[in-house]
Formats: C-alpha cells, sequence, structure tokens
C-alpha cells in the first residue's frame, strides 16, 4: 500500500509536497548521459572515478590529444558506497586499462545521499540498488527506490533524452562535464578538520578490492581545491598519509600552485582554465612515471 | 532513547513480546520487567540517571510509609514536608541552581556589590520535572489519607518509572495509576488495536507536523533579527503547531505504548486550539499538568486566602490563578520568560473571568444562530491569537529577544511580504496543518482524533486511511533527528 501512495504520489503530487521523493532524472550533473554514453565507450585506457571533482576535473579531451581514451563514472557528491555499485554494474563494460580514483576528503563523510538518488533515477535499478539502500538506510532512498522501480518496470524513461546543454554546463562525450568558464570570487573559510573515521573507508577498501580483483591497476588522486578552502583544513597531511597506505597517491593541492580567482568557479571546482593545467600536468606525472596505459 | 528513534523501535516489540509471553506468570514478574524494561529505556539516554529515579522511588517510597504508619501528627506533618522539601529540592537543585545563582549575582551587582560565585556544570536528568511532580501528587495524597501508601516495593517503583510516560508525562496520579500496578493486566487485543492507533496519529503529529513546523519556526526565531514583523507571526503560528503537535504527539503515543501494557493512563491532550476562552485552553493542555496545579497550588491556596478576612476580595479573586500560573512558568523553565508567559497566562485569566460573563450574556443570549456562531468563531481565533502572543516569550531565547520579536510584528514591517525561497515549502506545510485541523475538528469528541475516525469504514478503506497516514510520515518525516520539545523540562 505505501508503495503504490508513492507511485501515486510521486507521479501527480506537486514538487513542493514531495519532500521526502526526490527522483532526479536527468539530474544535475548529466548521470543519465553519462550512464548512455557507457555503450559507446571502446577502448578503454583509463576510467575516472568519484565525485564531480571527477566529471568536472578530467576532460577526456585533453587525455585524447595525448592518445588516451578517458571515461568519467562520478556522480554529484558520489561517495564510495556508490562508486562501488557503479564499477559493479559497468566495469566489465568498460574495461579499462588503469582507474585514476578521485579521492576527496569530503567524501569519507559524505552520507552519500544525493549521489543515491542520482543514481537510482538515471541507472537502472537492481539488487544493488536495493543492498544500497539497506546500507544508507535513509528514508529518502528507499522512496525514490520504490518509485525507481515502477519507473524501470514499466519503461517510463524510455523516451527520455537529456539535453546536452543545461544552463551553463555541456556534457561533452566521455562523461565529461564543462562549466561555461566563471571565477570563484575569494572568501575565508573558518578552521576546520576532516572526518578521517566512518563507514566510506571501509566501502573504499571495498572498491580498490573490486578493482584488485580485475587486475586493473589504480592511481589515486587528489585534485586541486582553492587554497583559501584547501589550508583551512589542519589535518590535510594526516589524510595523505592515509591515502598512501593504499597505493600510489597524488595530491595535486601539493604539486602545483594555481590562482583560486583564475582557476576556479567556486570554493572546490575548477574552472575550465584550471582543468586544462591539472590535466596537463597530470599527464605529464603518468608519463614519467610509467603509469600511463603504456607501462604495465 | 526517543519514541521515533529506531532503538525504541526495537525495544518496544521486545519489551512487548517478553511482557505478555514470558514475564506474565504472575504480577510480580510482571512489575519487576516493567521495573527492568523502564531503567533500560532511562539509562539510554545517560546511566547517571537512574540515580536520580532511584533515589527519588526510595526516599519517597518510606516518606509514604512513614506517613501512613506515623500516627503523631506533628511527626506526620514534618515527615510530610521533609519529603517535599527533598523532592523539591532535588529538582530545584538540577533545575535552577544556576538560574537563581546567576540571578542573585546580577541583583548584587545591581547595588553595586560583585559576588564571585561559580556556576556549576549540571546535567539535568530528563524527565525529572514530570516524574517529581508525579511523586510529590503521590506524598500529598497520602499525608491527606486520600491514598494508601504503596507497601510493595516493585509496584511503586514501576508505578514511578513506567517508562512511556516518564520523560514527558502524562503526570499521573497515584490515585488512578498505582492501582492499576496491583491488578492482574490481561491482554485486551481492542485496547492494543486502539493503541496502535493512537501511536500512529502520535507520530504523524510528531513527525509530520511538529518536526517540519520546527525546521520553519527554528529557522525564523533563530534569525529574528533579518525578518520583517509578517514572517515573524508566520514563526510564531509554526511554533504554535511544532509545541502542540510534539507534546501532544508524544502524549498519544505514551498513552498507546500503555495501552499495548495493559495500562490506562489519563488524557492530556483535547484539542486545545479549539477553545473558546483560555481557561477552557488550560482544561484542554498539558491537563495533567493543569490538574496537578489546580489540586495541589490553587485550591489550596483560594481556600487559604477565603479564610483570611482580612484579604480585599480582589486578592481571593487575582492571587491563586496568578500564583498558579507563575509556578506553571517556573515549572516550565529556569528562564524569565517561562516566568513571565506563566505570568501573561494568570492575567488572562484574571481579566477573562471579570469580562467573559458580561461578553457571554450580550452574544450567546442573541436570537440570531449566525450571531452567536460567528461569535464561537471569534472566541476561538481570538483565544488562539492570546496563546500564540504568550508563545512568543515561551520561545524567545529570553526577554530582549522577545521584546525584540514582538516590537517587529506590532511594527509596520507587519505588512511587507517579502518573498524567501522556503516560502513554497513553508506553503506546503500550512496545507497539511489544515488537513491536520480537519483530522482533530472531525475528531474533537473523542480520547484522540482518529480514535473512532473510520471505525464504521469498510476494512479495505480504514486500511488505505492508516495507510495514508503511514504514507505522509514517510514522506514528510525529518531527516535529521529533532528531539521532543518537552524533554528540556
Amino acid at each position: 500500500m505505501y508503495s503504490l501512495f508513492i507511485i501515486l504520489w510521486g507521479n501527480y503530487a506537486p514538487d513542493t509536497l514531495k519532500k521526502n521523493l526526490n527522483y532526479p532524472l536527468g539530474s544535475y550533473g548529466h548521470m543519465y548521459s553519462r550512464i548512455q554514453n557507457i555503450k559507446e565507450a571502446r577502448d578503454v585506457d583509463i576510467l575516472v572515478l568519484g565525485s564531480s571533482h571527477a566529471y568536472r576535473g578530467f576532460d577526456p579531451r585533453i587525455f585524447k590529444q595525448h592518445g588516451l581514451n578517458t571515461f568519467n563514472l562520478g556522480s554529484s557528491a558520489q561517495s564510495h558506497l556508490q562508486t562501488e555499485i557503479l564499477l559493479k554494474r559497468h566495469l566489465d563494460e568498460i574495461d579499462p586499462k588503469l582507474i585514476i580514483y578521485e579521492v576527496y576528503a569530503g567524501t569519507f563523510s559524505s552520507d552519500g545521499v544525493e549521489s543515491s538518488l542520482d543514481i537510482i533515477a538515471n541507472d537502472k535499478n537492481d539488487f544493488e540498488s536495493i543492498k544500497m539502500a539497506l546500507a544508507q538506510n535513509h528514508i529518502k532512498v528507499y522512496n525514490a527506490l520504490i518509485y525507481g522501480f515502477y519507473r524501470d518496470v514499466f519503461r517510463k524513461n524510455i523516451n527520455y533524452k537529456e539535453e546536452l546543454v543545461k544552463g551553463e554546463d555541456t556534457y561533452i562525450e566521455g562523461g565529461f562535464v564543462e562549466k561555461e568558464l566563471r571565477y570563484f570570487e575569494h572568501m575565508g573559510f573558518e578552521e576546520n578538520g576532516w572526518n578521517l573515521k566512518g563507514r566510506q573507508y571501509e566501502y573504499f577498501e571495498r572498491v580498490l578490492l573490486l578493482i584488485k580483483e580485475r587486475d586493473i591497476p589504480v592511481i589515486l588522486v587528489q585534485a586541486p581545491i582553492t587554497e583559501s578552502m584547501y589550508t583551512s583544513f589542519r589535518n590535510n597531511s594526516e589524510f595523505d598519509a592515509k591515502m598512501k597506505q593504499y597505493g600510489v597517491y597524488y595530491n595535486f593541492n601539493e604539486l602545483m600552485e594555481l590562482d583560486d580567482e583564475v582557476h576556479f568557479y567556486n570554493s572546490h571546482h575548477l574552472n575550465q582554465n584550471g582543468v586544462e593545467i591539472f590535466n596537463t600536468k597530470l599527464i605529464e606525472i603518468l608519463f614519467e612515471k610509467g603509469e600511463s596505459t603504456n607501462t604495465p | 532513547m526517543p519514541f521515533n528513534s529506531i532503538d525504541f523501535a526495537i525495544f518496544l516489540p521486545v519489551v512487548f513480546i517478553l511482557y505478555w509471553f514470558v514475564a506474565n506468570k504472575n504480577l510480580k514478574i510482571q512489575n519487576l520487567f516493567i521495573v527492568a524494561a523502564s531503567y533500560l529505556f532511562y539509562g539510554w539516554w545517560d546511566w547517571r540517571f537512574l540515580l536520580s529515579i532511584l533515589f527519588i522511588t526510595i526516599v519517597d517510597y518510606f516518606v509514604g510509609l512513614g506517613l501512613s504508619r506515623e500516627k503523631n501528627e506533628t511527626k506526620r506533618r514534618f515527615l510530610f514536608y521533609t519529603g517535599i522539601l527533598v523532592n523539591l529540592g532535588f529538582l530545584g537543585f538540577f533545575k535552577y541552581y544556576n538560574f537563581f545563582l546567576d540571578n542573585f549575582v546580577t541583583a548584587f551587582s545591581f547595588l553595586g556589590i560583585e559576588i564571585k560565585a561559580q556556576s556549576l556544570d549540571i546535567i539535568l536528568p530528563v524527565g525529572i520535572s514530570f516524574y517529581t511532580f508525579k511523586v510529590l501528587s503521590y506524598i500529598i495524597d497520602v499525608y491527606k489519607k486520600q491514598l494508601e501508601p504503596a507497601t510493595d516495593f516493585v509496584a511503586y517503583s514501576a508505578f514511578v518509572a513506567f517508562f512511556p510516560q516518564l520523560v514527558a508525562g502524562p503526570i499521573d496520579r497515584g490515585t488512578t495509576l498505582l492501582p492499576q500496578f496491583h491488578k492482574e493486566r490481561v491482554f485486551d487485543y481492542n485496547k492494543a488495536v486502539d493503541g496502535l492507533r493512537q501511536i500512529l496519529w502520535g507520530l504523524f503529529k510528531k513527525m509530520v507536523i511538529a518536526d517540519n513546523c520546527a525546521e520553519f519556526a527554528n529557522l525564523i526565531f533563530n534569525n529574528s533579527t533579518e525578518y520583517p514583523g509578517s514572517i515573524l507571526l508566520l514563526g510564531v503560528f509554526f511554533f504554535a503547531f511544532q509545541i502542540y503537535g510534539d507534546f501532544s504527539g508524544y502524549s498519544d503515543i505514551a498513552i498507546g505504548i500503555s495501552r499495548l501494557f495493559g495500562f490506562d493512563l489519563m488524557k492530556n491532550f483535547a484539542f486545545p486550539y479549539f477553545s473558546r476562552d483560555i481557561g477552557e485552553f488550560w482544561r484542554r493542555w498539558h491537563i495533567s499538568l493543569s490538574n496537578w496545579l489546580r489540586d495541589y497550588v490553587f485550591f489550596p491556596l483560594r481556600r487559604k486566602l477565603l479564610r483570611q478576612k482580612s484579604l480585599p476580595g480582589w486578592a481571593v479573586q487575582f492571587l491563586p490563578p496568578l500564583v498558579t500560573m507563575l509556578v506553571s512558568g517556573i515549572w516550565h523553565g529556569a528562564n524569565w520568560t517561562f516566568v513571565l508567559w506563566g505570568a501573561l497566562h494568570g492575567i488572562y485569566l484574571i481579566v477573562e473571568n471579570s469580562l467573559k460573563p458580561v461578553a457571554d450574556r450580550f452574544f450567546e443570549k442573541s436570537s440570531s444562530k449566525i450571531v452567536s456562531g460567528l461569535y464561537r468563531g471569534f472566541q476561538i481565533g481570538f483565544t488562539f491569537a492570546l496563546v500564540c502572543f504568550g508563545w512568543i516569550f515561551f520561545r524567545a531565547d529570553n526577554l530582549a529577544h522577545a521584546m525584540s520579536i514582538l516590537a517587529k510584528i506590532f511594527s509596520g514591517s507587519l505588512i511587507l511580504l517579502p518573498y524567501y525561497d522556503w516560502q513554497e515549502n513553508a506553503k506546503a506545510l500550512i496545507i497539511l496543518i489544515m488537513f491536520f485541523l480537519c483530522v482533530e475538528w472531525l475528531g474533537k469528541e473523542d480520547q484522540y482524533a482518529v480514535e473512532r475516525l473510520g471505525l464504521n469504514w469498510p476494512r479495505p478503506v480504514r486500511w488505505v486511511f492508516y495507510s495514508s497516514i503511514i504514507f505522509l510520515i514517510g514522506m514528510f518525516v525529518q531527516t535529521t533527528e529533532v528531539p521532543f520539545l518537552y524533554f528540556r523540562f
């Protein structure tokens, strides 16, 4: 009976009355297009995983210039629980030679609800979705899942076509979303500390194990954020030390200097200027250290 | 563990099954099980709280026994006042020590005398105001020989600590609740189903109405300097439904849970926002506390004043309601805002007692049904407005905060209607409140709104209705915990 109410409410109630029913089909971040794009992905050299820092920070066109086919499989505020689900569904299909796992300390303390809703609405739903909902134990995820199964079973999304250009965002083949060039206006941040405990570390390790079982090399990369935000966190070195325990790790906040007001559009996302510099530097390191797909 | 938590959702069915299928061998075991479950429930917040309730239970049990066995009236009176002082002293220390200390220091500073005093970091045991008043009524009733003292320590402990009502009432009396611990409880299916219905409605009030109103009330009150009078008034409206949904919801859940275990608790709310005057409001709002104050403060004070022949008539008429409401205000918390709120209601009652008879005679004698109907509607609206005015003091952080809010409400900014992006969600909440009020109005003659609503409907329709309430809870529940408001009292 509850499920029936969810379906009716989802179909007919106005948005203001859907407090705990969020079904973000074609949402911010172009997840729908990204998932559809997987079918067209061929000979992928590098698969990039992570949150919005991944799909807004790694431009396949720049990698292509260096002979590397890249695919971005990230979603907004994606936590490691969702990364695990996406890999289980799509890793074999994408079959990359290298994985770059974008690690941002913020995702380790995220509840991942936003990303779960994104995946439920924009990817197929299966038993993994149920496990994800049970792991998160959040009413919004349960409600979205019920509605998501209804839409999948009755093929309600079959004719849906997502606009590639939405506002300032343009979806680029390969899973990247380019934002119209904007510049961050400097602001100060209160001193803070990253939460280095939590269940997300458990999911993170499960993702690494999943990748290891497929014999795919993985590199952990922390994409740059604004210096003003980065330096407000007092335990960055602690986070770095923790990531180094898992393997090859590069923190680009320490490896390069960018200008907050030239290379970013908000406090923690690169604008296209910043993406170009960051990706060029990353590719340089990959080739230098023999971590590109040309070297096992 | 709050009633709307996962912990309690696991606790309750386990306790229910063990109570009826394992501990039902005899009455003593059942009562002992209630004590154990209640102590587990209370200790879940903080194990140190158990020391508080254990102390109160032991002291008052022996005071009760002493009062019945002692024949010397002077010694009885001494024992009685000792019991009262110990209980009030205990409550006073935990709840009012820092408040009195701060005001003591402030008062002397006005005289130019600086006193160095260290305030203490005191943890207030959850529900202490409720169970202290419960045991006070026990001592008073035993002293007045209106109640036989408990001779069974286990039954008495269960009465004091009974978990459904321990932390936020209703404040049941020994005369009505204690005998239920001396009677064998037999599972009554209809009573249990009725209890479940009341729990469901209580959860709806708390999780849909109260918690969603809290979101906007807190936003507006906590940022009151940024909003015009019109929005502050909206905040007061939301707070009015937050506190009603929260507290009456808790009471419904407590009463419903008690019925699952075969107990009948007193009704604590009777649709107070449909009251036609303040006197009626206090006969419908937090009834257990109102009755307690009426029986142990108002009537004794009035009797004492009536015996003082030298006192002017206005003193006999005005002092009892004023003092009673001041006590009510102080009971709610250690802040001058609560004292002022109580005083305000005392003044309301005084003015009403003088003016209302005149107004009623004029309007109710009118032969026009429309006029008397309009008058009744006006009464309900006006009473609600008076109550909301009082809620400003109740909710404000301090007197200055309350005054600043009032100043804005009674200013030109009352007619300003700026747009805020949260207003669409607020409109949706108002729709929910209207639905809620309709259901409450339909069920206003019953113990709780959905007690008899739909009982005559075909079973599938009835189940659709209950499922829709569960659905609304799932659709509108807040995803971050919102504590029950009255836990802080």
